[in-house]
């Protein structure tokens, strides 16, 4: 089993083979498809029985706007959905603010004569009236083809028929749900983006099959997988590819420790992705906004905030110290790198307040005069509290604020950055157990190679619920109170409408037993398991804090009143 | 600034976020629950601000009044009080708003529910004349056993009003078990600290931002286009130092209309204008409006007596007052170009439905850049319906909802579109317009050219700013809202 993640500065491999993990490192060139090569390589792979990929290609093409010059087609009237978004604007007082430009231009979007309404057609389809247009993909959009795509299918389809060569997307296959900007957005990115990872999962496909590797399958942001020719049909799929692997990997770490109820922290140089898993599995959100574009698709629920080890302090005009957004980056980095760097970061106080060693395991010398010369007058215990603020504030997004207790919880802590901090936060938020991998610095990597097969399903219902003869099994149902707009989701199976009161009045303090319920959307995955999470037996030890602590890519800071012990691959730490 | 305090504060405007989030997840009004008409906030023990989830600018400046209206009447521990009463901490009828006590002050909720009974229904009549005719009238009361459900009956669809009711009480479960959280870790002084310093942090911000402004005394007036003709808002600003004053002598006295407002909307409105100007990112609190004095003749349109008809004051009369304030300190710095200046108010409904939305129009461009299109541009910020949320919910097809392009008004910077929308009913109901900028442009700045005025029509022919029509099943009520002014000469 194989687990490639791609970075913005490098690509991890860890391979698990007769039952050892093995993990790797290498820079992320200027092609991907080379830099996995190249990772799987310096791994040592071969014969493999499976190959998962962690790709940030659509991320990216996404942040860095090049994908394909897209058209838009929706009903007439409505053209311009992607531009109206819901009409909030950027900032509330900085009243000039744009939204990121939308992925369509204005002139590229095209009305089609014809009309479904809540219950069918209301104007039958007129495909004359369609503008002759061209473009290499087109994103289709047509009102209510959640409830009857036959409108939207044909108009996709002479799309298809009039622009061969294009990639052509419509809604439905997308994001079959209510809400016509959020599944227009969707659509869009899906399109724009589509080109783009298709023709790099084309090239790994052939990279991979010249080197005598399997085909691999990508991860996508449900934390399930897709095989190539699936992710490069749908692209918006992939856009948290990176994140998801982590989140799976942090599953499979606090499962292995007796810990099925975890949050996942993953701190690095720039920002920090949260994600709660309960019950062995990642949360899942149903929407989120990824650059800006609102993204209506299942993925694993990952909040992340704009804060890591690079994050710059600075004092702002009423007297408050800040940390970041903005970062030192991998160049110059941080002030102690010696690479540059004269602003103060998170690193160089963590440096000061002696929670890194002098020369970090790769070699690299840090500078302690350089760290103080930055931080000037600033105290770094401060600086550290304030970006702790910081994630606390997203620790408890994701418990707290989800009715889950943290006391319950074990914090897993990886990324660069991350085990430095963990202690210190669980103790603000009574957390007792901290689990930290020894492989700290490429836990997204062994996610994906001991990730579940997930293949994920929706059926759009928004009907009541009473009405519903007949459930799959397994899976999750979307559920409100007829009248309302948001839903909760429930486990299927028995006592389903209990079930959802129970939840409503734990997440939001009141329940109306009485009140009927509308079933949203049903959901299903085929689930194939992951091989067992295998983690070196050898290497014991045993640590009191206030201690230091070296893990491959990574440091781990033990405050006073806690104590670690090594069990292999993996610490735990807990208070004493 | 002491960090303990500075983190204390994030966790403070964290609870009035979640309560924020919990409202609108949990709430059965279009309008609250797919537009985000709502605010949230925690007060300190005498009443002051520290903290609100920021939705509606409107509701910034006169969510204070709650609470001072509600502390008049000792409200003890576990006490929740609901008002509406513009004249006894509220801002229009629709604004339904709850206060409780928390370990350390209050918290509150507001949310613009979709009917409070009244004349029409939805409860924001074009043609009100008394604050009788424009719903059931809440004064602070506090919440028995009854209280709501004997309010819910005098307004139309009472399941949906105990719906939004309890998806407000909700919000106020959470403010109280999370503030109580917060005084368990840090202590009850060590709350009380921390809301001390944000409110400090706010002021020395806000403070140095003033300061920043030229002194001097600046003056500005404008108009609102009421059915009996125009009614003038005049503002004069002064600027000394790190204190800024508005006062609005000579404004227009109070009209037998709906366009009146409480000082409460005009004090907002201000600190809307200061806020834009200093610092658009300081954390909304007391503190930031304590540099900032308004003052207004009583009986004037911006400082109505009780018992006004108000519904159009705190949606269109805010617009204008922030209009006028811009334009006064435009004489001192660059500010940007007149916005579309409406909400553009439409109200549907009958005794089985109401609906309420406002529509986005144009932003006036700034000097820095384009003017956004199809935004609201000052006191709101609420989203739309989507087409789909709205015909599976009311008897209602939408017909058209694009771009007004061209509408926006031309220059070095262009003015942002407005927007046409088209409802279709398809049963009979009754429909209430409030707009305003549908005579006078939104004003260019600098040489920038005018925004082009908005236009109400039905089944092609013109209606007034202000209309209240029976449509029939097949009518279609279209409205173009206005585009923003250019900035400098193109």
């Amino acid at each position: 089993m194989l687990g490639v993640d791609v970075g913005g500065t490098f690509t991890d491999a860890a391979l698990i083979a007769d039952g050892e993990l093995r993990t790797a490192k290498v820079r992320t060139g200027e092609r991907q498809e080379e830099s996995v090569l190249a990772a799987a390589a310096a791994v040592g792979a071969e014969e493999l029985e499976r190959f998962t990929h962690g790709t940030t290609v659509a991320t990216n093409a996404l942040l860095e706007r090049k994908g394909a010059r897209t058209a838009f087609v929706a009903t007439e009237g409505f053209e311009h959905l992607l531009h109206l978004r819901r009409q909030n604007r950027a900032h509330l007082y900085r009243l000039c603010e744009a939204h990121p430009e939308p992925l369509v231009q204005l002139d590229d979007c095209h009305g089609v004569r014809e009309r479904m309404g809540p219950d069918g057609v209301v104007e039958p389809l007129d495909l004359a009236s369609l503008a002759t247009f061209d473009a290499e993909a087109v994103a289709v959009c047509l009102l209510f083809s959640f409830r009857d795509p036959s409108h939207e299918r044909a108009v996709a389809d002479e799309v298809a028929r009039r622009l061969p060569s294009a990639h052509v997307v419509a809604s439905h296959d997308v994001s079959p749900e209510f809400r016509e900007y959020e599944r227009a957005s969707t659509t869009a990115a899906d399109a724009y983006l589509g080109p783009r990872l298709a023709g790099y999962l084309r090239a790994l496909g052939e990279h991979c099959r010249e080197a005598g590797l399997p085909e691999p399958l990508v991860m996508r942001s449900s934390g399930g997988v897709a095989t190539l020719e699936e992710a490069a049909a749908h692209a918006s799929w992939a856009l948290l590819s990176g994140p998801a692997g982590g989140v799976v990997g942090a599953a499979r770490l606090a499962e292995r420790a007796g810990f099925p109820d975890a949050i996942a922290f993953d701190m690095g140089g720039t920002s920090t992705d949260v994600c709660l898993i309960s019950g062995g599995e990642a949360e899942r959100s149903l929407e989120r906004t990824i650059a800006g574009f609102a993204i209506r698709l299942p993925s694993v629920d990952v909040h992340t905030v704009g804060a890591g080890g690079g994050s710059i302090a600075w004092v702002d005009a009423g007297g408050a110290l800040r940390v970041g957004p903005e970062s030192a980056g991998a160049v110059p980095g941080p002030a102690c790198y010696g690479l540059g760097g004269r602003r103060p970061t998170v690193t160089d106080a963590n440096l000061l307040l002696g929670r890194l060693p002098p020369r970090l395991a790769d070699g690299l010398d840090l500078d302690a005069a350089a760290a103080a010369q930055a931080l000037g007058g600033l105290d770094p215990a401060d600086v550290v509290r304030v970006v702790n603020a910081e994630m606390l504030r997203a620790l408890r997004l994701v418990s707290v604020e989800r009715g889950r207790d943290p006391r319950d919880l074990a914090l897993v802590a990886f990324g660069g950055a991350g085990p430095l901090h963990a202690c210190d936060l669980a103790d603000e938020l009574g957390i007792g157990t901290v689990l930290v991998p020894e492989a700290a610095g490429v836990l997204s990597a062994v996610g994906l190679a001991v990730g579940d097969e997930r293949r994920d399903h929706v059926r759009s219902e928004v009907r009541p619920l009473s009405e519903v003869r007949s459930l799959p099994s397994e899976g999750t149902a979307d559920v409100r109170y007829v009248g309302q707009s948001f839903e909760l989701s429930v486990a299927l199976g028995p006592n389903l409408a209990a079930r959802f009161h129970d939840l409503h009045e734990s997440r939001y303090g009141h329940a109306d037993r009485d009140r009927p319920l509308e079933l949203v959307a049903v959901r299903t995955a085929d689930v194939r398991r992951g091989p067992a999470l295998v983690l070196p037996s050898s290497g014991h030890g045993t640590a009191v804090g206030p201690a230091v602590v070296e893990l491959g890519g990574a440091t781990c800071w033990l405050p006073p009143g806690w104590v670690g012990v090594r069990d292999g691959g993996s610490w735990r730490l807990t208070k004493a | 600034m002491n960090i303990q305090l500075q983190v204390l504060g994030h966790a403070l405007r964290g609870v009035a976020e979640e309560m924020g989030a919990a409202l609108i997840r949990s709430a059965f009004s279009a309008n609250i629950k797919e537009r985000r008409d709502c605010s949230t906030a925690l007060f300190d023990e005498r009443g002051r601000m520290v903290a609100q989830a920021e939705h509606i600018p409107v509701h910034l400046g006169a969510m204070p009044d709650a609470v001072a209206a509600v502390m008049e009447h000792d409200p003890s521990r576990k006490d929740v009080f609901v008002l509406n009463d513009p004249f006894a901490g509220g801002t229009h009828l629709p604004d339904l708003t709850l206060v409780s006590r928390t370990q350390v002050g209050f918290a509150v909720t507001r949310a613009h529910h979709a009917d409070v009974g009244g004349l029409e229904p939805g409860s924001m009549p074009a043609a009100s004349r008394t604050l009788d005719d424009e719903g059931v009238v809440v004064p602070p009361t506090r919440i028995e056993p009854g209280t709501l459900e004997a309010l819910a009956v005098r307004m139309r669809n009472p399941d949906e009003r105990l719906g939004d009711f309890r998806a407000q009480l909700a919000a106020h479960h959470l403010a109280e078990e999370r503030v109580a959280d917060l005084c368990a870790r840090h202590g009850l002084d060590g709350v009380r600290a921390a809301m001390d310093e944000l409110l400090a942090y706010s002021e020395r911000v806000v403070r140095a931002g003033i300061a920043r402004l030229p002194d001097g005394r600046f003056e500005a007036t404008d108009v609102l286009e009421a059915s009996e003709g125009e009614l003038v808002i005049r503002a004069t600003v002064t600027i000394r130092g790190e204190e800024l004053e508005a006062d609005f002598a000579g404004t227009a006295p109070q009209h037998d209309g709906n366009l009146n407002c409480p000082l409460a909307v005009t004090r907002s409105a201000t600190y809307f204008v200061v806020r834009c100007l200093t610092d658009p990112d300081v954390p909304a609190s007391a503190g930031a409006f304590s540099p900032v004095r308004v003052t207004a003749p009583p009986g004037s349109l911006v400082n109505a007596r009780p018992g006004a008809a108000v519904a159009g004051g705190n949606v269109e009369t805010s617009c204008r007052i922030v209009d006028v304030l811009f334009r006064a300190l435009g004489r001192a710095l660059p500010v940007p170009a007149q916005g579309q200046g409406t909400m553009n108010n439409v109200t549907l409904g009958n005794e089985r439905f109401t609906y309420y939305e406002t529509l986005g129009g144009g932003q006036g461009a700034c000097p820095d850049g384009d003017g956004p299109s199809g935004v609201h541009v000052t006191m709101s910020n609420t989203l739309t319906t989507p087409a789909e949320a709205l015909e599976l919910a009311y008897p209602l097809r939408v017909r058209r909802h694009s771009l007004r392009r061209g509408s926006g008004g031309s220059g070095l910077h262009r003015g942002g579109d407005g927007v046409v929308r088209e409802l279709e009913a398809l049963e009979a109901c009754r429909a209430s317009i409030l707009s305003e900028r549908r005579v006078h442009a939104p004003a260019g700045a600098e040489g920038g050219d005018d925004g082009s005025p908005g236009r109400n029509v039905l089944n092609g022919e013109e209606l007034p700013a202000k209309a209240t029509v029976d449509l029939e099943p097949g009518d279609v009520l279209r409205i173009e809202t206005p585009g923003g002014g250019g900035w400098g000469a193109g």
